[in-house]
């Protein structure tokens, strides 16, 4: 499923921010922070894993399957290799696929949504109808296809993905900057001869961040749950093992027929908790730079106007 | 999915050891007839027509459901079905097969020796075009003819030494369904989709198939041979084997086709019968053999074949792979076969050391890394893997692993099957592009098949290795011509002395067939192709309920 | 005019995008490597005359262009082409498999919106309290876990009150229909049940905002100021304001469903058009394959252009 989580549509253009605020957001509201103090943590460990795995990748330290133990907390796979060091090793390429296929994707969303929303007109018409098509076109069975047929090497995977994702990025940064062009300060540095480029990068990017950062988030979490999309149909890429792989690797050999449910439960939690806490992350920023959702007059508690982040002027 | 699968599957599978050691089924308890037995199977019926089918379970459909000339017994001699006896002219060009008298289809029309021939000339006459399927089994088949009912007379343009073989897989169709079929130059024999229910000939008629699902069997009233116990089986098809052991363990399913290695413990707790057959499907590991590859051609070398079969640890793969239930081996021809194997052809040992020794013997140094060098490159390699083929990645991981110790690196390319295919052959049917690969095979008794697929004259058809080689040749056209069977075993028995010193593969293991069934159920006859097979009709013939 | 304008120029643009996808599957599939024929062809004594004659029989052996052309026509006369695995015509291996995956599709979606409205109401009604931070979670959370895992702990779960696979108990025999519906409707639970637990946090997350956006209108203190109840007020006012984005995302998850549905199919062995679309392209059945991506890509690009419409109709501040 990759329907993003955000309709680009349905979100309003925000009013101006300051950097800072992004990081506000977070701090305030309890869910963005749990997000992301698990998603640091993932991180971290899967940075380490090659110091800190109990044991190695291939080593056979038991039976197929073998039950969880002291030793072995999450038991064993069909290969008798540890479920705990399998965590951290296909955490690591996981995450590499997720962030590497949304750069790919970042870029170019990015330049699409950028060029498209700042010189408007016929450019913007082009490229926007170039976005609808990939839209239109059902991307995980165009995965599957790609993926089967150009071989599944993990280039190939992050390759894929991220060709297919850049278009919800590349609509809500269109949005952005359309309404940012706008600005006044945008036109007085137009009329004082300030170049495209300059006044793209000084002045429509900073503006456009704390929404680029959610979708950034929003699409690396997509990202992750394609490639385990990929990697259970058999596609990924054998020589790397993924959360996904190790998700399939049991589904394959029956660990589910066979009562092993700790090769099954672990792996697909640690996506789901991937997922989870960008998602978080990404709802919060969405929430808070929609200032519509402040109010509401229902609730047992009255609400005040209380700005979220900021104040004065700078209240968001 | 195994390549029997994927290819023409005309696969006979014999029990093990010859004529003696086969597991007779007995009935214990009473013998309940009727019921209808509820069958799973992870493979699927990918036609009902038989000149497009290529899935064994499609085979083993048609088994059932058409008459077949002869079919093999328990013990792997031919047994008649619809033919009741043979004979062969002095020069071995004309066969003649008595049909039993008085058959019927299942609507009722008379099954005669003409439907036999009808199927035999059509099969003939279109084998270039929309007949290639069966072109294997009427090689130099001139025609048939049907001088009354129930006689069937074939003209063969040379003796041919594997008839009954043969004959063993054809399916006999009716001829008044399939006639207009045959005709507009037979192009419409394989847009005829053949659906059910089924005209039938054999023990059951086909009443119903969902693709991907069901397929329905009812016992045929009118069949010529042995009624069966049952009223009717249901062969029920999964994606995947997890789902298959679940429903069994639901009491879903009486049997299950083949119960993958990891859930035998599982399947015997949850209280069902689990059977071990020898199979003849065998891994290998594959070395480009084109004596006129270009690259890397330091792997042409035996010696440098004979380091790396060291290196590769088989029990361990059949340990973690396989659990087991496999055997080591290294002849072409495996030991299910019977007598036809060499069982002095032996595996060498797992020997890292000697390995090392022998690679540094040859003058591989190591280099960077600790990887060696050849000819002035690393010895790096690509190995193609099928991505259906059963632990295909497990087994490979192992073999990287220890191929590190004697520092050859090792990467895998994994493509699916026609993929790998194309990627093996590439290019063009040149076999110079490709290293090494792993695969398997599923042999058929009669080692004629397996021997051939060394022979030069396959490639671009069944060969993967590019091995060519005149001497080879030479014997592999002697055994097809020597009619004294122990003159050809001896032949058989060279040639596959030969193979194991050019090593074109590095077996690795021959795996056992493991089926299942409820306690309820008895009479299956057991085989390395499962109890539903399409080496007899006897399996479900003779399978009943128990009291 | 404005109106018709712009149904115009949408549903324009809708034939063309099938076009230009249609094209680009085309070449997808024909550049790759891997042949369908060198599969079809590894039959024994398979000689060059006979990889010919299949090449010819599937049209491989023109050029791409002549390949691409003879394509186009015959899908204007509503020929998808023949399947090469089993040699039947592409739409009624397509028709077979949609009218599987169809129902069970559909209940699943219906079961995520009813899910995702209550949740979203809720949160929304709960602003600022745990309860609304609860609800909010859990729907993220159940969003979050992929797809194929979560149908697989369902399988756990609920192994012995559900079937774990399979469409219908085909050893039923002869089932009226009652027997036979509810037989269907036993074996759908849980693919359904899975489709809906990841789906409905969009819909919750969705009516909370609408909602929100809503009540947070003067017109909604006035009416409170008035004596009126709060479930009048969400009825009457707050839930209009989420229909417009509720049927906007049920047209545009329609379109994406079919597709998204390889997964639960394949681990629930159900037979429908995820489950084809894999089998195609293991067996890289081109004609299935083209035939499925159009139907895939026409009912994404349908349900876009019915999500257009409904947007347009139902906010007025939307203009062309």
């Amino acid at each position: 499923m990759s329907v993003a989580l955000q309709e680009p549509g349905l979100v309003e253009a925000p009013r101006p921010v300051r950097r800072r605020a992004v990081w506000q957001v977070v701090r305030r509201r309890p869910s963005a922070a749990i997000g992301l103090t698990v998603l640091v943590a993932i991180i971290v460990v899967a940075l380490l894993a090659p110091l800190i795995a109990p044991y190695g990748l291939h080593e056979e330290v038991g039976p197929v399957f073998g039950h969880p133990s002291w030793s072995h907390p999450l038991g064993l796979d069909d290969g008798g290799v540890d479920m705990v060091t399998l965590l951290m090793w296909g955490a690591r390429i996981s995450l590499v696929v997720g962030f590497a296929a949304t750069l790919v994707s970042m870029l170019v969303g990015g330049a699409i949504g950028v060029l498209a929303g700042y010189f408007g007109r016929w450019v913007d018409v082009v490229l926007m109808r170039i976005t609808d098509y990939f839209i239109a076109i059902p991307d995980v069975p165009l995965m599957i296809v790609v993926a089967a047929i150009w071989g599944p090497s993990l280039f190939h995977i992050i390759m894929v993905i991220g060709l297919l994702l850049w278009t919800s990025t590349a609509r809500v940064i269109r949005a952005q900057v359309k309404s940012v062009r706008e600005r006044v300060y945008v036109q007085r540095a137009r009329s004082i001869g300030a170049g495209h480029v300059r006044i793209i990068f000084r002045h429509v990017l900073p503006q456009i961040a704390p929404l680029l950062i959610a979708n950034t988030v929003l699409t690396i979490a997509v990202a992750i749950f394609d490639e385990t999309a990929l990697a259970f149909l058999g596609l990924g890429d054998p020589s790397r093992i993924s959360l996904g792989k190790v998700i399939e690797n049991a589904f394959q050999r029956t660990a589910v027929s066979s009562g092993a449910w700790w090769a099954i439960v672990p792996p697909g939690a640690l996506v789901a908790l991937l997922i989870l806490s960008c998602s978080l992350i990404a709802q919060a920023l969405e929430d808070a730079l929609n200032p519509r959702l402040r109010v509401a007059h229902l609730s047992a508690r009255r609400f005040r106007l209380r700005p979220l982040v900021g104040r004065g002027s700078e209240a968001v | 999915m195994r390549r029997a699968a994927l290819a023409l599957l005309l696969v006979l599978a014999l029990l093990a050891a010859g004529c003696g050691g086969s597991k007779k089924s007995s009935s214990k308890g009473e013998v309940k007839e009727g019921g209808t037995l509820r069958l799973g199977t992870s493979s699927r019926i990918d036609s009902l027509n038989p000149f497009v089918a290529f899935n064994q379970d499609a085979y083993t459909t048609f088994m059932y459901i058409y008459p077949f000339l002869v079919q093999y017994d328990r013990n792997l001699h031919f047994a008649p079905d619809f033919a009741t006896k043979w004979e062969t002219s002095q020069d071995g060009k004309t066969w003649t097969f008595h049909t039993r008298p008085n058959a019927k289809w299942s609507d009722g029309k008379p099954l005669t020796a003409a439907d036999a021939a009808f199927t035999i000339n059509t099969d003939v006459k279109y084998q270039k075009t929309t007949a290639a399927n069966a072109a294997g089994l009427i090689a130099h088949i001139k025609n048939a003819t049907a001088p009354d009912a129930n006689t069937l007379v074939i003209h063969y343009e040379a003796p041919v030494g594997n008839v009954l073989g043969q004959m063993q897989q054809l399916a006999i169709l009716p001829k008044h369904v399939w006639e207009k079929q045959a005709a507009n130059k037979g192009k419409n024999l394989k847009s005829f989709p053949n659906a059910a229910p089924i005209v039938s000939g054999g023990a059951f008629q086909l009443t119903k198939f969902k693709k991907d699902e069901i397929a329905l069997f009812k016992r045929n009233p009118n069949f010529y041979g042995p009624k069966p116990h049952i009223e009717g089986f249901g062969l029920r098809m999964f994606s995947n084997d997890d789902a298959m052991i679940s429903a069994l363990k639901a009491h879903e399913l009486d049997a299950i086709e083949s119960v993958p290695p990891t859930a035998i413990a599982t399947v015997k707790k949850a209280g069902f019968v689990v059977t071990q057959v020898p199979a003849v499907t065998e891994n290998d590991f594959i070395f480009n053999s084109n004596p006129k590859k270009t690259a890397h051609r330091e792997l042409l070398n035996p010696k440098l074949r004979e380091a790396f079969e060291h290196a590769i640890n088989r029990e361990k793969i059949t340990h973690v792979v396989w659990l087991d239930t496999a055997k080591p081996g290294a002849s072409i021809i495996p030991p299910a076969t019977g007598s036809w194997h060499n069982a002095d052809v032996k595996p060498a040992s797992f020997d890292i050391a000697l390995a090392n020794k022998q690679l540094d013997a040859l003058g591989y140094k190591r280099g960077a890394g600790g990887i060696r060098v050849a000819d002035g490159h690393k010895m790096s390699y690509a190995v193609i893997t099928p991505n259906d083929l059963t632990g295909v990645d497990r087994t490979f991981q192992i073999i990287q692993a220890d191929f590190k110790k004697i520092g050859v690196n090792l990467t895998q390319k994994s493509l699916d099957s026609s993929a790998a295919f194309d990627a093996i052959t590439a290019p063009d049917g040149k076999y110079l592009n490709f290293d090494l690969a792993l695969w398997d095979w599923v042999p058929l008794i009669d080692p004629d098949f397996m021997l051939s697929v060394v022979t030069c004259d396959q490639y671009n058809g069944w060969s993967d290795t590019g091995y060519c080689d005149k001497a080879y040749d030479a014997m592999y056209a002697k055994q097809g011509t020597t009619l004294d069977q122990d003159e050809r075993k001896l032949i058989v028995h060279q040639m596959q002395e030969k193979l194991a010193r050019d090593r074109p593969y590095i077996f690795l293991n021959y795996e056992s067939w493991i089926s299942a069934h409820s306690k309820g159920w008895d009479g299956f006859v057991s085989s390395p192709q499962g109890p539903f097979n399409s080496l007899s009709k006897q399996s479900l013939t003779e399978v009943h309920r128990v009291s | 005019m404005r109106g018709a304008d712009y149904v115009i120029k949408r549903t324009g643009f809708a034939v063309v995008t099938v076009l230009v996808a249609v094209t680009l599957n085309f070449i997808l599939f024909r550049l790759a490597p891997g042949s369908a024929v060198s599969n079809l062809s590894r039959v024994p004594h398979a000689t060059q005359e006979t990889r010919n004659a299949l090449k010819r029989q599937f049209g491989l052996d023109k050029s791409r262009g002549e390949q691409y052309v003879l394509y186009l026509r015959e899908l204007v006369h509503g020929n998808l082409g023949v399947s090469f695995q089993n040699s039947q015509p592409v739409w009624k291996n397509l028709k077979s498999d949609l009218a599987n995956t169809i129902p069970m599709v559909l209940l699943g979606t219906v079961f995520s919106i009813v899910l995702g409205t209550l949740t979203g109401v809720i949160a929304a009604w709960r602003r600022g309290t745990a309860v609304e931070h609860a609800s909010v979670t859990t729907a993220l959370a159940f969003y979050s876990m992929p797809t194929h895992w979560l149908a697989l702990m369902l399988v756990i779960l609920f192994a012995g009150w559900f079937p774990s696979g399979g469409m219908v108990d085909d050893f039923l025999i002869d089932p009226t229909w009652f027997q036979h519906v509810k037989d269907v409707l036993h074996h759908m639970t849980l693919p359904a049940l899975t489709l809906a637990l990841v789906l409905y946090g969009q819909y919750t997350l969705i009516v909370r905002s609408a909602m929100l956006e809503t009540l947070g209108e003067d017109y909604i203190l006035t009416a409170r100021a008035k004596g009126l109840r709060p479930w009048t007020i969400v009825r009457r006012h707050a839930l209009r304001n989420a229909l417009l984005p509720i049927s906007t995302l049920i047209a545009l998850s329609l379109g994406y469903i079919v597709a998204g549905a390889i997964l639960i199919e394949t681990v629930f062995s159900w037979p429908g058009i995820g489950r084809g679309v894999y089998q195609a392209v293991i067996a890289r059945d081109y004609p299935m394959l083209q035939g499925a991506f159009l139907v895939l890509t026409l009912s994404v690009v349908f349900f876009n252009l019915v999500a257009d419409l409904i947007y347009f109709k139902l906010d007025p501040r939307i203009t062309a």
